[in-house]
């Protein structure tokens, strides 16, 4: 009896999460992207500095990731030039 | 740098000053406006972020089969690139939601499984730095998990209730939109094999400079 009684407020429970859980599921998506007509809609959040940052975060990043690249492997090639000119000093 | 380093980065930069012009010229989205337009770097840095732990967790795959150091340095390069466009993926990403769904972030299946991509990349790259020894073979371990996630974050879109839009974008847009998206996509896969070649050669220059430091202490 015990165990019907705890079957029961525990379905009660889920059933008064349910309707909760419906309306906290996303929005359907956009399955399809169209090109703007002649009427676009009025911008509630400004799209130019969005789009503008998207593009700077892109290419500073990339560019940023080249020099650290081109910088580490300076670097390494002069250690590696060093020691062979150390290595022929000695006569290796 | 082999013989076709050169001329294929001049082509890569030309690639990268003209696509903001074809992006420009390109119309804006129905419903998203301008903002839609972060979508041609977005789209393409996330396919590098998808490509990139692939090449990782073949490569380690490789080197867990074969033990060649080769398939190690690539494995290495490739969570380096994971790492660099998983970044760019989950900034532009947000920066687009913020206009286009009135938030930053979502945490449905394709934005968490993501974020957990760029993670295992992050392991990847920190068990090399301060793993110390064996943990090549222990970071091989944690790209096979990074490769196994990539498919799980391209199809989540179709699997999972969520605001992203689905893969089958792609296909149906329509010609002013498609040729700047596929100009930008091979600018990037170009960069990506660029940028793969150059981190390979690091690695290669380190190697060799382990020798000459052993050949010195001889």
């Amino acid at each position: 009896m015990a165990a019907v009684r705890a079957a029961c407020v525990a379905l009660a429970i889920i059933g008064s999460g349910a309707p909760a859980a419906i309306a906290a599921q996303p929005p359907e998506p956009q399955d399809e992207f169209r090109p703007v007509g002649n009427n676009p809609a009025p911008e509630q959040i400004p799209a130019a500095p969005l789009l503008i940052g998207a593009y700077i975060v892109v290419l500073g990043g990339l560019f940023a990731y080249v020099v650290s690249l081109s910088r580490r492997l300076g670097a390494v090639r002069h250690d590696v030039e060093r020691l062979e000119g150390e290595l022929k000093r000695r006569g290796r | 740098m082999p013989k076709w380093f050169n001329p294929a980065a001049i082509l890569c930069g030309l690639m990268f000053v003209v696509s903001p012009v074809l992006i420009a010229r390109a119309p804006d989205e129905s419903s998203m406006g301008m903002v839609y337009k972060i979508y041609y770097y977005h789209m393409p840095s996330a396919w590098m972020f998808l490509l990139a732990p692939l090449v990782c967790g073949a490569s380690s795959a490789l080197f867990l089969a074969r033990g060649r150091p080769e398939d190690d340095r690539r494995a290495w390069a490739a969570a380096e690139l994971t790492v660099l466009f998983g970044a760019l993926t989950l900034i532009t990403g947000p920066l687009w939601a913020r206009r286009a769904w009135g938030t930053w972030w979502v945490w449905d299946a394709r934005l968490t499984s993501s974020l957990v991509g760029w993670m295992i990349g992050w392991a990847y790259l920190i068990l090399r730095r301060y793993g110390g020894p064996g943990s090549d073979k222990l970071a091989a371990g944690v790209a096979l998990f990074g490769a196994v996630n990539v498919p799980f974050i391209y199809i989540s879109v179709n699997y999972w209730r969520t605001i992203h839009p689905p893969t089958t974008v792609v296909p149906r847009l329509p010609v002013e939109m498609g040729v700047p998206l596929w100009f930008c996509v091979f600018a990037f896969l170009l960069l990506f094999v660029l940028l793969m070649t150059m981190r390979l050669r690091l690695e290669e220059t380190r190697t060799r400079l382990d020798g000459l430091y052993v050949a010195l202490d001889e």
